[in-house]
């Protein structure tokens, strides 16, 4: 051993990391070309739809005279500006997970690597993982809004460096949260900070999207003053310390040929990035041993211990909780399927990293939802009203399909190398899928069916269709929960515990494809048949159009959840 | 060397390890035994630097783990009762990644390397992929990665689990003949067998604390009954009652 030769630690770590990231990739490649293809064709198939989409749209905007400019350049402010907020909050979650609940971190800190060295290569890994899907789908906005603006060839070299540069601060600052978290808080504590932060997000929301009052008079003779309130809102993004704002600022500069300008934006973010990355790569590795510690060193009691009544010792641990309790309320159901379901719950509810998914999704409805209180009172064309609900029946199922196949489709998966407890009792593999089918979409249909009701009701629908728009939905979740189970069952992958993961296999892309190809198919197909909508269709091709929803519904639900059974029944762990 | 002093470690309201000191001189073969949640696994975790202690301190070769916790466990080992390896790399590739995390010259690694792996038998299995091995086989290769840059202390937590019969013995050949030459050996395991067989000391643990330490003579000295399993029993049911 040569005591005097430096390690190179991050060349051997990036080394082992690229060479088991390759080999994943060419396994993936080799043992499904179909699934690869898929990918392929999604990547590619995106980034020319969403390109050609943006820059019809930026096309569109630019040619208001005046507005058109303002307008996007605030447009340009806003996309980076919640992309550092999305990017904080996906730095925050991976770097949790990636810091504190990884393999590899604690077997690194077994060996003489430097905490700092184990740190710095998880956040930079954290930080890969974070940003690259982000990145991604705002490319083609920014591609176009550089060819709208007939930017230099040497834009489109700028804007990685640019982007490159801004990515490492919600990074860092992600890594820095996710080191708070885990020091300070417990997954309980956690869990209601969580809550009070999404409910303070809603309301601030809700306070902040308040609609402002126009007037046809305003509109033809104050035009200027209108477009200048209704920016009001989106100033936020023009806050010169925002991170963003010197990327949006750079960028634009660029664009317009004041090149000084883009210098010196780029020189702020520069130093910014210098003086956070330099500050975590060398000085954050204690805090992160310490962070660490405090997360290994975490007892069921502590500071929170009087939320978890009926734990203890001997006899007192036996005692039902509320979860026990309330299932009993549902004595009609099999004893053994309401164990199945309460220990479902509990697994949810105790894993921090989903529960922290699903409130950002369910903030996201919330938001979306008020949103359409105020849309709709600008809504005066029946045309629009109708494709705004239709528009809407498409949103809400979408999220539907994103909610079962990030949370059910993994469901037998993450049974795992657990799946012989419920596979050797007595109610069997099957019970324990329709189990979990009939769970699932008890819970997805009642979350739908009310976003549904709900956002109908935003957009003053009539009563006949809002029950129309949330039969729909209902039939939906079947369907898409089916889908969801028995795709699971099908491609199940016991190897993996991170349901994230999971879902990236071809069963999880398989399930999300059809999910989405489904909706959009008999989205377009109500919305041609529907009786009120776009003129109305006769009663003949109304009916004629629920039959073939219907039949739709039924073989695509019904299809796979019969191949899950199957499988199931000869399943081999 | 291993000196632990007054160590205490506790998870919120739960002390896992109540106040122990022990020490484990150089080239010693010493077995920590212990019923399940006695605290065994908590007292590695925190000698290998895995966490911090609550109160007292552990020393590698005269190294505080928490001071210089860098020093410290380039002297040492640790192979986990499952243990994390790359599992889309080759055995041959793990032992050059750990080896070079050393600091060893590419011609140590691999003459250490082939020596450790013909004794483990794990010839055939070198250019295969390390996700596609048996349990045991997996932690062989640990072991063989621990045991290339001949630490001066080996810390191992259950190491017989998964092992067949013949690999169990040559490790606990190799064990022994390490500990000969000057490595400090630190086992935790269930197998009685094993600290008879194997062990200069004995250490048994019971609700976080140090019920007993000797060697297996000194032990047996202290009970009616000879064996080491009725030794264990009544050390740590007498304490239960």
């Amino acid at each position: 051993m040569d005591e005097s030769r430096p390690i190179p630690y991050w060349r051997l770590l990036a080394g082992v990391n690229r060479t088991q990231n390759w080999r994943r990739l060419k396994l993936a490649v080799s043992q499904s070309r179909l699934h690869a293809f898929l990918m392929g064709l999604f990547v590619v198939g995106y980034a020319w739809l969403a390109f050609g989409l943006f820059h019809k749209g930026l096309q569109f905007t630019s040619s208001f005279p005046g507005l058109g400019p303002v307008l996007i350049e605030r447009m340009m402010f806003l996309l980076f500006a919640f992309l550092f907020l999305l990017l904080l909050l996906s730095n925050v979650i991976i770097n949790f997970t990636n810091l504190f609940r990884n393999r590899e971190t604690h077997f690194l800190l077994t060996l003489p690597v430097p905490h700092k060295v184990v740190y710095r290569w998880k956040i930079f890994e954290s930080g890969i993982l974070a940003s690259w899907a982000f990145l991604f789908l705002i490319a083609p906005l920014v591609i176009a809004y550089g060819t709208t603006h007939n930017a230099p060839w040497h834009f489109y070299l700028v804007t990685p460096v640019f982007v490159a540069l801004f990515v490492v601060l919600p990074g860092v600052l992600g890594s820095w949260a996710a080191l708070g978290l885990a020091r300070w808080l417990d997954r309980l504590a956690f869990q209601i900070a969580a809550m009070l932060v999404v409910v303070l997000v809603i309301v601030s929301i809700s306070s902040w999207l308040q609609p402002e009052t126009v007037t046809d008079e305003m509109l033809e003779t104050r035009v200027l003053d209108v477009v200048d309130r209704l920016l009001a809102r989106t100033r936020f993004s023009l806050f010169p310390y925002l991170p963003s704002f010197w990327v949006s600022s750079g960028l634009t500069l660029w664009v317009e040929g004041a090149v000084m300008g883009t210098f010196f934006f780029g020189l702020v973010l520069l130093s910014h990035t210098l003086f956070f990355g330099y500050i975590a790569a060398t000085k954050s590795g204690g805090l992160f041993f310490a962070s660490l510690s405090a997360v290994n060193s975490r007892g069921g009691g502590g500071a929170w211990g009087f939320w978890k009544r009926g734990s203890g010792a001997g006899q007192a641990a036996f005692q039902p909780k509320l979860l026990d309790r309330l299932a009993k309320w549902f004595w009609w159901g099999r004893a053994d399927s309401r164990a199945l379901i309460v220990k479902d719950i509990r697994t949810f509810w105790r894993d921090t990293t989903q529960w922290g998914q699903s409130l950002i999704l369910l903030g996201l409805l919330v938001a979306y939802i008020m949103n359409l209180r105020y849309f709709s009172h600008r809504l005066t064309s029946d045309f629009w009203i109708d494709l705004t609900s239709y528009l809407n029946l498409g949103a809400c199922a979408l999220n539907l399909a994103t909610l079962t196949t990030r949370f059910v489709f993994p469901q037998i998966s993450l049974e795992g190398k657990r799946v012989w407890i419920v596979g050797m009792a007595p109610l069997g593999m099957r019970r324990v899928l329709l189990t979990k089918f009939l769970f699932s979409t008890a819970v997805s249909m009642t979350v739908t069916m009310i976003l549904v009701g709900t956002s109908c009701t935003m957009l003053s629908v009539s009563i006949d269709r809002i029950i129309y728009f949330t039969v729909t939905v209902g039939v939906m979740s079947f369907t898409l929960n089916a889908l969801a189970v028995g795709l699971g069952a099908v491609y199940p992958n016991f190897r993996e515990e991170n349901p994230s993961k999971i879902v990236s296999g071809f069963g999880g892309t398989l399930c999300l494809v059809l999910s989405f190809l489904y909706i959009v198919g008999m989205v377009t197909l109500m919305a041609m048949t529907s009786r009120w909508a776009f003129g109305g269709s006769s009663t003949m091709a109304f009916w004629a159009g629920w039959v073939l929803f219907l039949g739709v519904s039924f073989l695509l639900g019904w299809l796979p959840l019969r191949a899950g059974i199957r499988r199931m029944a000869t399943l081999e762990v | 060397m291993i000196e632990i002093e007054g160590l205490t470690k506790c998870f919120g309201d739960l002390t896992a390890v109540d106040n122990i000191s022990l020490t484990v001189p150089k080239g010693e073969f010493f077995v920590i035994l212990g019923p399940n949640a006695a605290g065994k696994t908590t007292t590695i975790k925190v000698m290998s630097g895995l966490m911090k202690a609550t109160s007292g301190r552990v020393r590698i070769c005269g190294i505080d783990t928490e001071a210089n916790p860098l020093e410290a466990r380039k002297r040492m080992a640790y192979v986990p009762d499952f243990p994390f390896l790359y599992d889309k790399l080759t055995p041959t590739e793990f032992f050059r990644f750990t080896g070079q995390l050393f600091g060893m010259e590419e011609a140590a690694i691999q003459c250490e390397a082939e020596v450790l792996a013909e004794r483990f038998s794990l010839g055939e299995f070198l250019s295969k992929s390390i996700e596609g091995l048996s349990h045991g086989t997996k932690q062989r290769v640990a072991i063989v990665s621990a045991l290339m840059h001949a630490p001066e202390v080996f810390v191992l937590d259950e190491p017989m689990v998964g092992l067949d019969p013949h690999h169990a013995r040559v490790l606990k050949d190799i064990l022994r003949e390490r500990a000969d030459e000057g490595m400090t050996v630190f086992v935790s395991t269930h197998q009685l067998s094993v600290a008879e067989e194997m062990a200069d000391r004995i250490g048994i643990m019971n609700h976080g604390k140090l019920a007993a330490v000797g060697s297996h003579e000194e032990l047996q000295a202290t009970n009616r009954d000879n064996k080491l399993e009725s030794i264990f029993l009544s050390l740590t049911q007498n304490a239960d009652g």
